[in-house]
């Protein structure tokens, strides 16, 4: 049962009631979410906003997406994009 | 003179799992004001993971969804509001401590007479060479996404690690039909027979561990034990498991998501010194001493009372007998699962493996500046090697940075990178700068 949707760099990604957008990208099959300003990989890894692997840019704000609950059609865009 | 406080409160409580909980309805019971801040969207924290969506609820009749009604009971019984999507951050230089308020936008002030700190664990996770690629996920978060969801991720999956979490893990994902291919274990629990011995003063662990170990073995999942991961690579799209047994025996194992744990410890990166002095800062649950649910609850208990001693101006005691017991339950579990060989792989460890996670410096550069004329310490190697200064503020990395410095310089006791880089949490620039404009208007 879907809830609805938001956009991953553009494109729509569905999410359930309730849930984080990284459990969204997940079970969409998005693992790889891109790399930082450091050049490292970005993706979901400790699931409790401990490692900071896993963040995106919403709204112009830099968030852990495991931490973030999905709303409808919200912009979710990858950091790297984020800061060109 | 005082600066003004978006909230001002007798008492805080920082995190809303077991411990948090417990503290916030004590610390109401008591009489005092308390605000409850909590980063997720829910309260819950590790344990009491709650599922999206809260008319799915957790399982009816599961013993874990009734230890947290009645803990939720308690919160609502105490008119405790919970401020959820709040990431603490700190104490600052004037006593108010700052919360990033995620709703908002912003970050809020709080002028407090004490602060419970209560943010849980992290897991302890080996570095292992492709332990960075997309697909390699903790044990825990694998849990997380699992409890969140009520679904496991898209094909197969293989555990590795240490302890007892990765069986728990395994039983979950059978119990969606989804049992993992392998469950990788360093130690070998059925070789401990002494310790297996004194896991029977613990009956309420052995039943829940046998559970866990049926339901395992009925799903048809080997369980390798005295055996290591010792690399992760990509191919074809999907991950390629190593697997070294006792013997040194090699096998691989294919597999769409890799699961690591090698055990919990406490989340006490980045947080205030406990004060002497309002506000006072204590720490409760697995963020003091990572010892299971049950500690934590208890813990979190004795914190809040500890706290209204402080207050009170009666002499402080921190006493808890279930703290105790679950510190023996968690020794007998730590020898029951002793690793078959000691070191975890890391002397063996390739140069080129990542250690750092968050900017990919990797072992190799470790060593060579512990290989410098002169001996660096752990302030340069934190500076000038960037180990522990990327945004987990070390939270993946700082033990197994200290571990290859002591197997580096054996005899040598080193210490610690300090765990001590305000704020507790990177915090985006545009928050803070908001908060300063309203503290200079
Ligand atoms: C990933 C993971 C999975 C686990 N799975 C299990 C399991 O399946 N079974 C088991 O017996 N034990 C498990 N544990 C152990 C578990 O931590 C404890 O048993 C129990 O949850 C400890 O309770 P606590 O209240 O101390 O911490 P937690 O339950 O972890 O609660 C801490 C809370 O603090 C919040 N928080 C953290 N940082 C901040 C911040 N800066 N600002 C605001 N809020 C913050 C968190 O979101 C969380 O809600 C797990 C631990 C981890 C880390
Ligand atoms: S997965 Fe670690 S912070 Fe989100």
């Amino acid at each position: 049962m879907s809830a609805g949707s938001f956009l991953w760099k553009g494109v729509a990604v569905p999410f359930r009631e309730g849930e984080s957008v990284a459990a969204a990208l997940m079970r969409a099959g998005i693992r790889n979410l891109g790399r930082d300003g450091a050049g490292a990989g970005l993706r979901y890894f400790c699931g409790i906003g401990a490692c900071q692997n896993c963040v995106v840019s919403v709204g112009g704000s830099v968030v852990e997406a495991c931490l973030t609950p999905a709303c409808e059609g919200m912009a979710v865009e990858a950091v790297e994009m984020a800061h060109g | 003179m005082d600066r003004p406080a978006d909230i001002v409160c007798d008492t805080l409580v920082v995190g809303g799992g077991a411990a948090g909980v417990a503290a916030a309805a004590e610390l109401c019971r008591a009489g005092l004001t308390v605000e409850l801040a909590e980063q997720r969207p829910a309260l819950g924290g590790a344990y009491y993971r709650q599922p999206a969506g809260r008319a799915a609820g957790m399982q009816a009749g599961d013993r874990r969804a009734r230890q947290w009604s009645r803990l939720e009971d308690e919160l609502r019984r105490a008119a405790v509001t919970p401020r959820l999507r709040h990431v603490f951050l700190g104490v600052d230089t004037d006593g108010l401590v700052l919360l990033d308020d995620r709703n908002g936008g912003r970050v809020r002030t709080v002028r407090t007479r004490a602060v419970i700190v209560a943010v849980g664990a992290v897991e302890r996770v080996l570095p292992r060479p492709g332990w960075q690629l997309d697909g390699v996920v903790t044990a825990g978060g694998l849990q997380m996404l699992i409890k969140e969801t009520g679904e496991a991720p898209r094909g197969d999956i293989v555990i590795a690690g240490n302890g007892p979490l990765a069986v728990a893990l395994a039983a979950d994902l059978a119990r969606l039909g989804r049992p993992p291919v392998a469950v990788v274990e360093a130690g070998d629990p059925l070789a401990r027979p002494l310790a297996a011995l004194r896991m029977a003063a613990f009956p309420g662990l052995v039943a829940e561990a046998a559970a866990h170990l049926v339901r395992v073995r009925a799903a048809g999942t080997p369980w390798l034990r005295g055996s290591r991961l010792t690399s992760i690579s990509r191919e074809d799209g999907r991950l390629l498991a190593s697997i070294e047994d006792r013997n040194g025996a090699t096998r691989r194992i294919r597999a769409d998501t890799v699961a690591l744990h090698d055990g919990i410890r406490p989340n006490d990166f980045g947080l205030p010194a406990t004060a002497r002095g309002e506000p006072f800062v204590l720490r409760a649950g697995d963020c003091r001493e990572a010892l299971g649910v049950g500690a934590a609850e208890a813990d979190g208990r004795a914190a809040a009372r500890e706290a209204v001693a402080l207050l009170t101006g009666t002499a402080p005691r921190r006493h808890a007998p279930e703290v105790s017991r679950q510190r023996r339950a968690q020794a007998v579990l730590g020898a029951l699962f002793k690793p078959v060989r000691d070191d975890g792989g890391l002397a063996a460890l390739p140069d080129e493996t990542v250690l750092c996670r968050c900017e990919g410096r990797t072992v190799g550069q470790l060593r060579a500046m512990l290989t410098e004329p002169d001996p660096v310490g752990p302030r340069e190697i934190k500076l000038n090697g960037r180990f522990g200064m990327g945004s987990c503020q070390g939270r993946f990395c700082a033990d197994n940075v200290q571990a290859l410095i002591a197997a580096a310089r054996p005899g040598t006791v080193a210490g610690p990178l300090s765990r001590d880089r305000w704020p507790a949490r990177p915090v985006l620039i545009a928050a803070l700068a908001a908060e300063e404009e309203t503290r200079e208007e």
